[in-house]
């Protein structure tokens, strides 16, 4: 798994993306996140605290996504972010533009999985 | 020791010792510290229940932040330095304000120069029109519109910024005729505000819209911070 890793540049860009898609799914707290894109990515993607939270504070700033204090499972207070009707705006264009950038370099570097 | 009488690390005060550099609202402060700390504390017990010992599962959680001072810096930029050019003021406000700053420089110019306005007289009532400044307000506008739309403004935000000089003149002439009737000021007629109107409005406009025109037709543009073949400023491992 560890080998896995992207260790290049070209992972930071994903991190927007990354975050937006998993709160599409359902609203989660920090390391609920960090936690679940580590899971889906079989260890591709990583975040650590020190990646996730400035990234997180930056797209609430932004408006793209809300964080509230709710008591977890365990009941104990997490902040819990969840997707706002503008980040849902913004995932679309997002996700396309992710499209157009991986369909060019595929067309240049032939980077699709045979 | 066993599980059940092993004391907790303190998470939060390990987070707000290493963030004493943060420099936020004590409320928001605290709240970041909270957050950092339960994220350390999950991950702390999740080691604990994955079988790590104690000081593994420590050590586990103390990798996550190499280090503290450019986490807080990072912190305190997304948290501060993004509210004061949030998306509203770079696509609406800061052009707005060059399109006006523009325009109203221009105007300024061309009376150091001595241009003469020229005056149309129709149904007794004369408009003055600078003409050079007519001819130089399309690019007032474009200019307006064209950074708001490079900030990821939409149509009317764009349109919004290149008109503002337009709107700005209207809102003055707007207060100089309530000021005329509910104040003490000046003696305005309606009919000499439709023509300060018809004047320093509409027809202003119109050159600020010609300039604005071709960039609300534009494919909307994402922020830069958001397109695809630039890399944001988030660490992943």
């Amino acid at each position: 798994m560890e080998s896995k890793r992207i260790r290049s540049k070209i992972s930071r860009g994903s991190a927007e993306l990354a975050i937006l898609a998993l709160l599409a799914e359902q609203p989660l707290y920090g390391f609920e996140i960090s936690k679940r894109i580590e899971e889906k990515t079989d260890g591709v993607l990583c975040f650590t605290l020190a990646s996730l939270y400035p990234m997180l504070y930056h797209l609430e700033k932004r408006g793209w996504i809300a964080g509230r204090w709710e008591a977890n499972c365990a009941g104990r207070d997490r902040r819990v972010y969840s997707l706002t009707p503008a980040g849902k705006k913004e995932l679309a264009p997002l996700r396309r533009e992710w499209n157009f950038f991986f369909q060019a370099l595929d067309r240049l570097a032939g980077v699709t999985i045979a | 020791m066993p599980d059940n009488h092993r004391i907790a690390p303190d998470w939060s005060a390990l987070v707000s010792e290493h963030l004493r550099p943060l420099h936020l609202p004590a409320k928001e402060q605290q709240e970041v510290v909270a957050e950092l700390a339960a994220h350390l504390e999950d991950l702390y017990e999740e080691q604990l229940k994955n079988g790590r010992t104690e000081s593994e599962a420590h050590q586990k959680a103390m990798n996550e932040v190499v280090q503290w001072r450019p986490l807080a810096r990072n912190i305190q930029r997304a948290k501060f330095k993004e509210g004061i050019t949030n998306p509203r003021t770079k696509q609406l406000w800061l052009p707005s304000l060059v399109s006006l700053a523009t325009a109203m420089l221009s105007l300024m110019f061309l009376t150091l120069l001595a241009v003469q306005p020229r005056l149309l007289y129709a149904h007794r009532a004369v408009t003055m029109l600078y003409l050079p400044w007519l001819a130089a307000l399309p690019l007032c506008g474009a200019a307006g519109a064209y950074l708001s739309r490079r900030a990821g403004g939409n149509r009317l935000t764009c349109l919004a910024s290149g008109l503002f000089p337009a709107a700005t003149l209207l809102v003055c002439f707007a207060f100089i005729l309530l000021d005329s009737i509910f104040g003490k000021g000046h003696a305005a007629t309606l009919s000499a505000f439709l023509v300060f109107v018809w004047s320093w409005v509409f027809i202003p406009g119109t050159a600020l819209l010609l300039g604005a025109l071709p960039f609300l037709n534009a494919r909307h543009q994402d922020t830069p911070a958001t397109q695809p073949n630039e890399f944001p400023r988030c660490d992943v491992k």
